[in-house]
């Protein structure tokens, strides 16, 4: 068993279709972006190394701090509007019995699997000016109804309104399994004791959602990093980068701007603070699950 | 007293459901219903509108000049190739840094796994330098290579965890019976993976079904466009028939919302054990 088990060349094959998927589309390219962030190469040409002057200049560059600021705003927005949503309409469905239950899980996921292609244009009609649903709307209410929801006050919010939306079934989903996992004996005690719904939930609930709550959050700031796709297709980025995400940015830098080495020096920045942010993350929160 | 509380509370519960599925749901009904009449109707002051007349002739567009069947036979095709790419290379990669002895098996491990951490639109500036060298880009393998790379770390922490849990007992009666490695790996333990394989082909179908951003960076010609770009590259062509492009959203959404409405609750169960445990 142990020669079988430990025969070289078996474990190279077994191993080598992973490492060179892995070489190949993972760690060449971000080898070839790290050489292209040290120069100034537009996307044709010659390509000359300038040393820093790619980095220096991101610490100016308002457009990325922006970016940077959005993604924040985003996970905000993610943990303090769409989660406690989330956990709350999951304990509520929990408590459901039977066909409803299932049919309620069934519609909050949908958006979750039609293309962020249909999403985004399908908001970017929402909140159309001329016969956006939105400002119809706002029109049922008595409002006139011409709010320019993208001009470039309003798109930053319009743009986590969707995001919030399109990713509620999946925080909710996880969470709802996370409940239906915790030890039903706790709550019949809990009913014994004559505690209700909200004890309940602030008491049993939540306390023992702990884990699941951790890895939710993690996964919300690393999506708001990464966000790109929704953007991309409903505001570009814009009116004036009021809307810009990293990736995006860096994508416009390479291709719109033909800045080829300035985006890859924004990738290469991109990539440490995605590292950073998960490292940093699972640390606080191994730590805190062992105190 | 109680009685009455507790019926107020089951309808303020039933409010809330009722209230959240029809924010999640009423755009899409709105989508609908709008792609049935025609563009000028849209200019209405109601939230939804009766069609005159019905004009699924909206829909044919949207099938003929969407480019619906080509492009929703390149995505199964990629899809089902990625999924069964993404299984079986980590299938064999988790059995050899799980099970095998050999010195730097944790290493290669973290490393597959890392793969998480990167973000995928990073690569894109240099992936696009290197399929241009290599002239991959409007092939399927433009699309293949990084669907596979970017679902394979998942599905290799998934597969290690799952192969972690399975008794040895099993290997070493297989192995007392003459088999080799290669029979172990696959005609014993992948056939006791069955659940973890469902969970990792979901997550990695709703990983790439939806992508565009990759295609749309690697490939300039039709050939190998997958479903999204029914949509992406219709709005220029018939940019003032409203109808008809909500007609071409509803097209391409629905493949994905009716398979996943008929396998609902195996996909809630995959997505639950894959996001929890990833």
């Amino acid at each position: 068993m142990k020669k079988l088990y430990s025969n070289k060349p078996v474990i190279l094959s077994l191993v080598l279709p992973g490492l060179l998927v892995f070489l190949f589309a993972v760690l060449a390219p971000i080898c070839l972006s790290v050489y292209y962030g040290f120069t100034d190469y537009s996307g044709m040409g010659e390509a000359r190394l300038i040393g820093f002057d790619n980095y220096a200049n991101l610490f100016h560059d308002s457009a990325f701090g922006r970016s940077l600021k959005n993604s924040l705003l985003l996970a905000i927005g993610f943990i303090c509007i769409q989660h406690p949503l989330a956990i709350l309409v999951a304990a509520v469905l929990d408590k459901l019995q039977g066909r409803a239950e299932g049919i309620f899980r069934c519609i909050y996921f949908i958006p979750n699997v039609i293309s962020v292609a249909v999403i985004a244009y399908l908001w970017k009609f929402i909140y159309n000016p001329d016969f956006g649903l939105l400002n119809n709307i706002a029109k049922a209410f008595g409002h006139p109804g011409k709010i320019n929801w993208l001009s470039q006050q309003n798109a930053i919010w319009s743009v986590l309104i969707v995001l919030i939306w399109h990713g509620f079934g999946w925080g909710m989903l996880i969470y709802y399994t996370g409940i239906k996992n915790i030890d039903p004996v706790l709550y019949e005690a809990a009913s014994i004791d004559g505690a209700n719904w909200w004890t309940t939930f602030m008491r049993i609930t939540l306390p023992m959602m702990k884990p699941v709550i951790q890895i939710n959050v993690t996964m919300a700031i690393i999506s708001a990093l990464k966000q790109m796709e929704t953007v991309y297709l409903l505001t570009n980025g814009g009116p004036n980068n009021s809307t810009q995400f990293v990736a995006n940015y860096l994508y416009q830098q390479a291709f719109k701007a033909f800045k080829y080495g300035y985006g890859n020096a924004i990738g290469v920045v991109f990539i440490i603070i995605c590292v950073l942010a998960t490292v940093t993350l699972n640390t606080i929160f191994k730590d805190k699950q062992e105190a | 007293m109680r009685e009455d509380n507790r019926k107020i509370g089951k309808v303020i519960l039933w409010i809330v459901l009722i209230a959240v599925a029809v924010i999640q749901l009423f755009p899409l009904i709105w989508l609908v219903d709008f792609s049935l009449g025609s563009s000028n109707e849209m200019f209405t002051n109601g939230l939804l509108i009766i069609p005159e007349k019905i004009r699924w002739d909206n829909y044919v567009k949207a099938f003929v000049d969407g480019n619906f069947l080509h492009y929703l036979r390149n995505s199964v095709l990629i899809n089902t190739l990625a999924v069964v790419l993404v299984v079986i290379i980590s299938i064999m990669a988790a059995f050899a840094c799980q099970r095998m002895k050999w010195k730097m098996s944790a290493l290669v491990s973290t490393l597959l796994v890392m793969g998480m951490m990167i973000p995928i639109h990073a690569t894109l500036l240099p992936n696009y330098k290197i399929y241009n060298m290599l002239h991959l880009t409007d092939t399927l393998w433009a699309l293949l290579i990084p669907y596979v790379a970017f679902s394979m770390p998942q599905g290799m922490f998934l597969m290690t965890g799952f192969i972690q849990s399975l008794p040895k007992e099993l290997e070493e009666a297989a192995v007392m019976d003459g088999c080799g490695i290669y029979r172990i790996v696959f005609q014993i333990v992948t056939p006791l993976l069955k659940p973890s394989i469902a969970t990792v082909a979901i997550m990695t179908f709703l990983n790439n079904w939806n992508e565009f951003m990759m295609a749309s960076t690697y490939l300039s010609t039709p050939t190998w466009k997958t479903l999204p770009f029914s949509v992406l590259e219709f709005t220029g062509e018939y940019s003032s028939n409203y109808a008809v492009q909500f007609a071409v959203m509803a097209l391409t959404a629905a493949p994905a919302v009716i398979v996943y409405i008929i396998l609902n609750k195996h996909i809630t169960k995959g997505v639950a054990m894959g996001a929890v445990k990833g």
